[in-house]
């Protein structure tokens, strides 16, 4: 038999037990389109978890926000393991010595046997703070500025370690007060309306810890704050990063020394 | 770069356009990527030629923009833009089944050229299986173009889809053995089509010699 010389035969829309099947009944994601906001041009992009927010929030449903998940996911867990691996060899292998004797440092290189950070949950939405502190002009002019082995602790902000056992408190803190020390390295104010956006978080990070951010433009203070101490978990910190798409770079913080 | 018109298949593109993916393939943070992902949707939705391989070209400009600047503006566009249409295919089925057919086919290039961790994404397994659910529905099985689309799609990345969700494939051919068997009216085409996919499954996602000399070979009488 050969494919080419089979005819086209008359079609008639009748199923086999002879009734007639209508559309509605073979959509299967009818409930996808109730949801999209009853307008077929667009997708009301709902943004996955804020790295604040507690309470429930919205499963995502654009495919961009699910497949950045996903690819967070797997690069947590890709680092779970690397990090397990020099836990392993903290036990085993030499002591770990860093080039300080400070105590910041120590506490951020794994220790043999500690218990480290499993829960995916709180390993992917301390990732998401990470990332959104990094994908800022103020950190890449950083990390140009000063290399890994040139830093110093206490003066150079040094990425908090999301493996360590913290409360949830104690890990936002250490979050603000690192992006906090990253905008010593905030671009100068030629650079226009990102810089306002930033000055919109150092407001914020400042009502929370009262810091002195003597850096602050002078017109950026005579906005007003939007986030009051009650609501700091919700901090709207996230909003003003600058319009950088989000970087998965979970390489930098491992590299502890 | 040289065989970018040849490895993407965009002759069919104006030569501004042309130079334009060239552009986004070569430096990506050039050029507005959002109007280029926008410029190869619509193309596949026309052409058919070019919606069996336009997730190729996607896949090197995601990576070029990844590589670049650690961007993601193309996928992102790509990814709303595939949702937006899939959202639609039904009005689209019925507007015009060549365009509705184009979808399908560019959908599941995507799904085959744009790996995440060198996996397929997660996001578009179910989308792509209620594409190929439809196509296996009696009045899509009644045109051949259209059942030509669902075995096409299923020679490509049947295999992977089922290792992404077996329950759902073993659905899909639940529904090809009835219309095989008992959807009256089904030209001797369709049926052809169906009966080697049928084996082409039964046999793990590849056909055995004498199937292969069965159904490919031409046989003089």
């Amino acid at each position: 038999m050969n494919r080419g010389n089979l005819k086209r035969s008359n079609y008639q829309k009748r199923v086999a037990d002879g009734s007639m099947r209508s559309n509605e009944d073979m959509d299967s994601t009818s409930d996808l389109k109730n949801s999209n906001d009853n307008h077929r041009n667009s997708i009301r992009p709902v943004s996955f978890t804020t790295p604040e927010s507690e309470g429930p929030v919205p499963r995502c449903t654009d495919w961009e926000s699910e497949v950045e998940t996903d690819e967070m996911r797997s690069s947590v867990r890709c680092d779970m393991q690397r990090y397990r691996r020099r836990i392993l060899a903290a036990e085993f292998g030499p002591r770990e010595r860093n080039n300080s004797s400070g105590s910041s440092d120590s506490r951020d290189s794994p220790v043999p046997g500690e218990v480290m950070e499993e829960d995916e949950e709180v390993l992917m939405r301390r990732q998401k703070q990470i990332t959104y502190g990094k994908n800022t002009l103020a950190y890449d002019r950083y990390i140009k500025e000063v290399p890994k082995h040139l830093r110093q602790p206490g003066v150079h902000p040094k990425t908090p370690n999301k493996f360590k056992k913290y409360s949830r408190r104690s890990w936002d803190q250490q979050i603000k007060l690192w992006k906090v020390k990253i905008h010593a390295w905030d671009p100068p104010a030629q650079e226009g309306s990102e810089l306002q956006a930033i000055d919109e978080v150092d407001l914020d990070d400042v009502m929370d810890i009262e810091l002195d951010f003597p850096e602050l433009d002078p017109d950026s203070s005579a906005q007003t704050p939007k986030v009051s101490k009650a609501s700091s978990s919700q901090a709207d910190s996230y909003q003003g990063t600058p319009s950088k798409m989000m970087k998965i770079d979970t390489s930098v913080d491992l590299e502890m020394s | 770069m040289e065989n970018a018109k040849e490895d993407y298949k965009i002759q069919s593109f104006d030569l501004e356009t042309q130079k334009l993916l060239k552009m986004a393939l070569k430096e990506p943070n050039t050029v507005d990527l959002e109007k280029v992902s926008n410029v190869i949707v619509d193309q596949s939705l026309k052409d058919q030629v070019f919606s069996k391989e336009a997730g190729r070209i996607c896949y090197t400009i995601v990576q070029a923009e990844a590589k670049h600047n650690n961007g993601n503006v193309f996928r992102r566009n790509l990814l709303n833009r595939l949702q937006l249409e899939f959202v639609a295919r039904e009005e689209t089925r019925l507007r015009s089944l060549q365009e509705w057919v184009c979808f399908v086919t560019f959908i599941c290039n995507v799904f085959d050229y744009l790996k995440v961790n060198n996996m397929p994404m997660v996001a578009l397994v179910h989308p792509v299986f209620d594409c190929l659910l439809r196509l296996a529905q009696p009045d899509s099985l009644n045109n051949e173009e259209e059942v030509d689309c669902l075995v096409l799609q299923l020679h490509r990345i049947g295999d992977q889809l089922e290792k992404m969700n077996g329950q759902k494939m073993d659905e899909l051919f639940y529904l090809l053995r009835d219309g095989f068997l008992l959807q009256e009216g089904l030209s001797s085409m369709a049926r052809l089509l169906l009966l080697e996919i049928l084996e082409f499954r039964a046999g793990g996602w590849m056909l055995s010699d004498t199937a292969q000399k069965y159904y490919y070979s031409e046989v003089t009488d």
